[in-house]
């Protein structure tokens, strides 16, 4: 039967339902409601079915904004943006949370109320399918031909045997059942796992929580950018972001060192796809623990390394050009690559920032753009292809006080230029070799070429693990609570249609949730095989009874002269069946004589 | 029902909270100075042994940390790039200066630093004692490894027997650093 | 691996060839509504009608208004007359459960329209199939890397999942609707969004893609069933609702036609059934590798988030159903809002919501 019937009047565990309608509430008259009976009607109020449903609708609409607003968790670069362009919306949104929309307690409240309502309906359910388990299955009705599947037909058999060939029948299939001594009905269930099912799916959910809590609590996130020829050991002060969980220390991070020998990056260089990356290898020398061997491996976009318990991924990479500067004393004073971020325009357009604090007699700062493939388009360079084939940085030069001496720290990614005067009148366009000279004996910078970096994702997440194992424990929880069907099946034999004319065999069935659907095929297909079953424990001949009545009675008493008696009471599997018909005919036939 | 299940719910709280307590337990054998988590020191016998290392200064020539064993040791690790380096870089010179005579050596690890910025800033704050040059953090790891370090800069006292003393983890001040000196030295 | 261009156009020209086919189809399925074989359909459907009206209202030992005949047949609007099977005793006492009648026996009973949309829909689908086949071919790689390959391969599996429903639940009367969407959506995605076979962003390069987006792809064809049968649900409840006020004229040619409202209920509860694992196991797919590319399992990057949501408003329409008051209407309510989620997820947060996983390569 499908799940559409009310529940109150589900033969099935009606208990089971119970906490589907709101119990009445303290307005109920009555006698006084003190708090134990507040904090009951409560809990009654979480577990029941409609604030569950009410809760998942909070929990999806909860999570609309933080899909459409900027998350300070995954871009809280985008969430500057916002508060540049909505400086009056923003600081609201964000007293409201909706820029970390995921840890806002609000968001916290919503699921762990559901959580709360899931275990508050979870146990209590567990428990009474355990008791269900052990409990036999009920009566068997009177009338079977009201159950939703019914069937009927008539056997030669005496009722109990009848009733006993049934039971052997259901038993092999499977089924529980349940035959009282006196009466000839036989109860039989099946499918309790579907419940079993259902309640793993259930808390299988509850453990992908908890090992998310185990995830932030104990793992940790790190960045690292490197430059090509570049190495470095993981400890926290060599890492670029540090982000670790509510109980992770410096101390647990893993000793191991990585090398970034060489980076590739190829694209595709025609068709349709031009400029789309094709392919990602990073080769990496690392080593597990100081002055362990040193293994190399090749990083990718889909395969990270494993070491030491963490994992680094290989995130994204860019360009660094490389400069030189020379400053007013004649002093080198910068030599290195200056890793430049590709920005939105595509093609790996980077911009970035050279800092050079020790430069005498004046700090030095240079804004510069590196255009990989570049093209004068009316002026303007531009990058038509991501791959560095035609290399050039445009610099614009700055002389000052950088704000580096005292303060906060500021991103190296950005010149502050508020206590700096420009010494270039206009970007100046150099390839690579060329120098810019600056004015009024300052020295000069020289764009020397360029190499890549990657920037590397350091994680270590102990519920990762435990969460899969969750996730496959659900779905297998829901495959089961979906494809089995709890269903009982009932057998009444009684003899009939009319006294003397056989055993009429009721059969009759109901599912209780058919998720998939085919209970009607499987009784169907019981159905007949019980019928068949009768046929073949009854005698020989099938033709109905009445056609046996017309033919000679001498026959008949013949047959009956082996033992009459014994066979009514041997088992019917033995070969006695013959005479039991024969027992039969002859009162039927006198019956129908008279 | 209800009651049950307060009471599992009080239970795993209770064992939540213990097992939190017992995991973020203090260690003895720490003070702080002036009360100043910062900036700490290791009472005697409870100091961390420093690992030895063998680097390449700034000027190109081979030094090992073990030829400093006898002689208190202020080990800086600093960066040209960083800022509060830059800040502290001249508090140092002046202890270095003042606890010359006394058998005080200074030396820096340069952090993920280039000879030729470090040369720079070392010329810029007339910082004569040597640097080691640290650029893939290797002599940090295995400083952390003992002593807690979550940034540059830090500064670590070593005393004559090669057990790290005292450390101010971010930039130093002239009162912690001489504190520290005045114990140990 | 260059992209076998031949293939590409041999792969469009099956599609193509499906779209005509398909239309055909629906035609023919419009056409059993006009001129197909009447009486026996609405018959059937209404005995079915009855049949799972008393089995629903009647709980057991109550009274029951089917009791006197004995009610037990499969939800199979076959041939009416008494149904028996051989090998019952004459005197008729009680009778046996019908074992179903074969399907293609069924389908041939229903007319030379159903005959002719059926056969139409199985070879359009195989047209399809083999475009969506060819495609791979092409690319080197599983078919369904951006906007247009996806949604030619959900039809697809919708299309082929419309089909084993239609053979299993004798459910052509609902052709009409389920062909003529997958009509009408390939049919937009081959002018609007069309992309010329290519190759991946090596982000993409692993074999999760496939696992995940496969996945994907099978779930949301079921569910664009599903969704398509919520709304025919919801137009015969309306109409049925505006018959029992008084509003509207009974005896809708078409309303007729349709399988019981409590048949489409079920059918489409059971639609969600079968999708519903799959966007389970496409979610946990889709962690592992997001795990694998960006470092983390779930990271509510957009895409992640609604494809979350999606999921939490399935489940609601799996709750609702076991909730009084939220069986019926306001159950589909809640799975076409899931299933307008996972539409949104695909064309408004994919194309333009910024997030890792924007590779959706339109435009």
């Amino acid at each position: 039967m499908t799940d559409v019937r009310a529940p109150e009047t589900d033969p099935f565990d009606a208990a089971a339902e119970r906490d589907d309608q709101p119990r009445p509430g303290p307005s109920s008259p009555g006698a006084a409601f003190g708090l134990a009976d507040w904090l009951k009607w409560l809990w009654r109020q979480l577990t029941s079915m409609r604030i569950a449903l009410i809760l998942l609708f909070l929990l999806a609409l909860a999570s609309v904004p933080g899909s459409m607003l900027p998350q300070q968790g995954g871009n809280p670069a985008g969430v500057q943006q916002y508060y540049t362009s909505h400086p009056a919306l923003a600081p609201w949104l964000n007293r409201l949370g909706l820029f970390n929309v995921f840890a806002a307690p609000w968001f916290a409240a919503i699921y762990l109320l559901l959580f709360a309502s899931l275990v508050g309906c979870v146990v209590p359910r567990t428990f009474r399918l355990a008791g269900s388990a052990r409990t036999l299955p009920p009566r068997a009705p009177r009338n079977l031909a009201r159950l939703p599947r019914s069937a009927e037909y008539t056997t030669a058999l005496p009722p109990r045997e009848a009733v006993e060939v049934a039971a052997r029948v259901l038993s092999g299939r499977g089924f529980r059942l349940r035959r009282p001594d006196d009466e000839d009905w036989v109860s039989a269930e099946k499918g309790y796992l579907r419940e079993a099912g259902n309640l793993l799916f259930h808390l299988a959910l509850l453990g992908v929580l908890v090992s998310v809590a185990l995830g932030g609590l104990f793992g940790y996130k790190a960045d690292r950018l490197l430059v090509q020829g570049q190495g470095f050991a993981d400890t926290v002060s060599a890492l670029d972001e540090w982000h670790p969980g509510r109980f992770v220390t410096a101390a647990d991070l893993g000793p191991f060192t990585i090398k970034l020998n060489r980076f590739d990056a190829s694209y595709v260089a025609s068709g349709q796809q031009r400029g789309q990356p094709s392919a990602f290898d990073a080769r990496v020398t690392y080593t597990e623990q100081p002055g362990g061997p040193a293994r190399t491996f090749d990083l990718d976009v889909n395969r990270p390394l494993s070491v030491d318990g963490a994992k680094v991924y290989l995130i994204g990479h860019g360009y660094a050009p490389q400069f030189t500067v020379t400053d007013g004393r004649g002093h080198v004073v910068y030599s290195q690559a200056t890793p430049f971020v590709a920005g939105a325009s595509g093609n790996f357009l980077s911009e970035g920032v050279v800092k050079v604090p020790d430069a005498q007699p004046e700090q030095l700062g240079f804004t510069g753009v590196f255009v990989p493939t570049a093209v004068n388009v009316g002026g303007t360079l531009e990058s038509v292809f991501p791959a560095a084939d035609n290399p050039v940085v445009s610099l614009i030069a700055y002389a000052g006080n950088l704000g580096e001496d005292s303060g906060p720290s500021q991103s190296v990614y950005q010149l502050d230029t508020t206590a700096m005067h420009r010494l270039t009148t206009s970007p100046q366009v150099l390839a690579p070799g060329q120098s810019l000279k600056l004015p009024d004996g300052r020295g000069r910078i020289t764009f020397t070429g360029y190499v890549p970096w990657v920037s590397l994702a350091i994680t270590h997440d102990p519920g990762q693990l435990p969460a899969l194992i969750c996730g496959i424990a659900a779905l297998g929880g829901l495959l089961l609570s979906f494809t089995i069907r709890r269903r009982r099946i009932f057998v009444r034999a009684r003899t009939g249609p009319s006294p003397g004319r056989g055993t009429t065999v009721q059969v009759g069935g109901l599912a209780r949730t058919d998720a998939s659907g085919g209970f009607e095929a499987e009784f169907a297909g019981l159905a007949a095989e019980l019928k068949s079953a009768h046929e073949q424990a009854a005698p020989a001949p099938s033709a109905p009874p009445t056609q046996r009545a017309e033919s000679a009675p001498p026959a008949q008493s013949a047959e009956s002269a082996p033992p009459a008696q014994p066979a009514e009471s041997a088992p019917p599997t033995q070969p006695a069946p013959p005479t039991k018909p024969a027992q039969q005919q002859p009162a039927e036939h006198r019956h129908e004589g008279e | 029902m209800v009651v049950l299940a307060a009471a599992v719910l009080a239970g795993v709280l209770l064992i939540v909270v213990l097992a939190t307590g017992w995991a973020g337990s203090g260690n003895t054998g720490v003070t702080t100075i002036d009360g100043n988590a910062g900036a700490v020191l290791y009472t005697a016998g409870h100091r961390p042994l420093a690992p030895e290392f063998t680097g390449t200064t700034l000027t190109g020539s081979t030094l090992s940390f073990s030829s400093y064993r006898g002689k208190v040791v202020v080990l800086n690790f600093w960066g040209s790039w960083c800022v509060p380096c830059r800040e502290e870089a001249s508090i140092l010179a002046a202890v270095a200066a003042k606890y010359q005579s006394s058998g005080v050596s200074f030396l820096g690890v340069d952090v993920r630093d280039t000879t030729a910025g470090a040369l720079a800033f070392a010329h810029s704050f007339h910082v004569t004692y040597p640097s080691v040059s640290d650029q893939s953090s290797a002599i940090t790891l295995d400083f952390t490894a003992k002593v807690p370090i979550a940034a540059t800069p830090t500064t670590l006292v070593v005393d004559r027997t090669g057990h790290i003393a005292g450390a101010v983890f971010g930039a130093v001040t002239y009162p912690e650093l001489t504190a520290i000196l005045a114990k140990v030295a | 691996m260059p992209v076998n261009v031949a293939l590409g156009h041999v792969s469009n020209a099956f599609l193509i060839a499906a779209l005509v086919i398909y239309s055909l189809s629906v035609v023919a399925f419009a056409g059993d509504f006009a001129f197909g074989r009447p009486r026996r359909a609405a018959e059937a459907a209404r005995g079915q009608q009855a049949q799972d009206h008393a089995a629903a209202l009647a709980p057991v030992g109550a009274a029951s208004a089917a009791g006197g005949p004995a009610p037990a047949g499969p939800g199979v609007p076959a041939t009416p007359g008494p149904a028996t099977t051989g090998g019952e005793p004459a005197d008729g006492a009680g009778s046996m459960p019908e074992l179903e009648v074969p399907a293609l026996r069924a389908i041939r009973e229903a007319g030379r329209w159903v005959v002719a949309a059926v056969a139409l829909a199985a070879v359009g689908a195989a047209a399809h199939t083999t475009a969506v086949i060819t495609r791979g071919l092409a690319v080197h790689r599983a078919p369904w890397g951006n906007m247009y390959e996806f949604v030619t391969a959900l039809t697809c599996v919708a299309a082929i999942f419309f089909l084993f429903a239609l053979i299993r639940y004798r459910a052509w009367t609902l052709g009409v609707f389920v062909m003529g969407a997958v009509v009408v959506t390939l049919g937009l995605a081959e002018t609007l969004i069309y992309t010329a076979p290519g190759d991946l962003v090596p982000a993409l390069q692993s074999y999760w893609l496939d696992i995940h987006v496969t996945a994907m792809t099978l779930a949301t064809g079921i569910f664009f069933v599903s969704a398509v049968l919520g709304f025919v649900y919801l137009w015969v409840d309306r109409y049925t609702r505006r018959v029992a006020a008084g509003r509207a004229a009974p005896g809708n040619g078409i309303v007729r036609r349709l399988p019981g409202i409590e048949q489409l209920d079920r059918l489409t509860y059971r639609t969600i059934v079968f999708g519903f694992p799959v966007w389970t196991f496409g979610v946990i797919a889709g962690a592992i590798w997001a795990d694998q590319a960006w470092g983390r399992y779930w990271g509510w990057d957009p895409v992640e988030t609604w494809a979350f949501i999606t999921w939490v408003l399935y489940a609601a329409f799996l709750h609702a159903r076991a909730t009084a008051g939220w069986r019926g209407r306001r159950a589909h309510y809640v799975q076409l809002l899931g299933f307008v989620s996972l539409i949104f997820n695909i064309l408004v947060v994919q194309v333009f919501i910024a997030g890792m996983h924007s590779y959706a390569g339109v435009g």
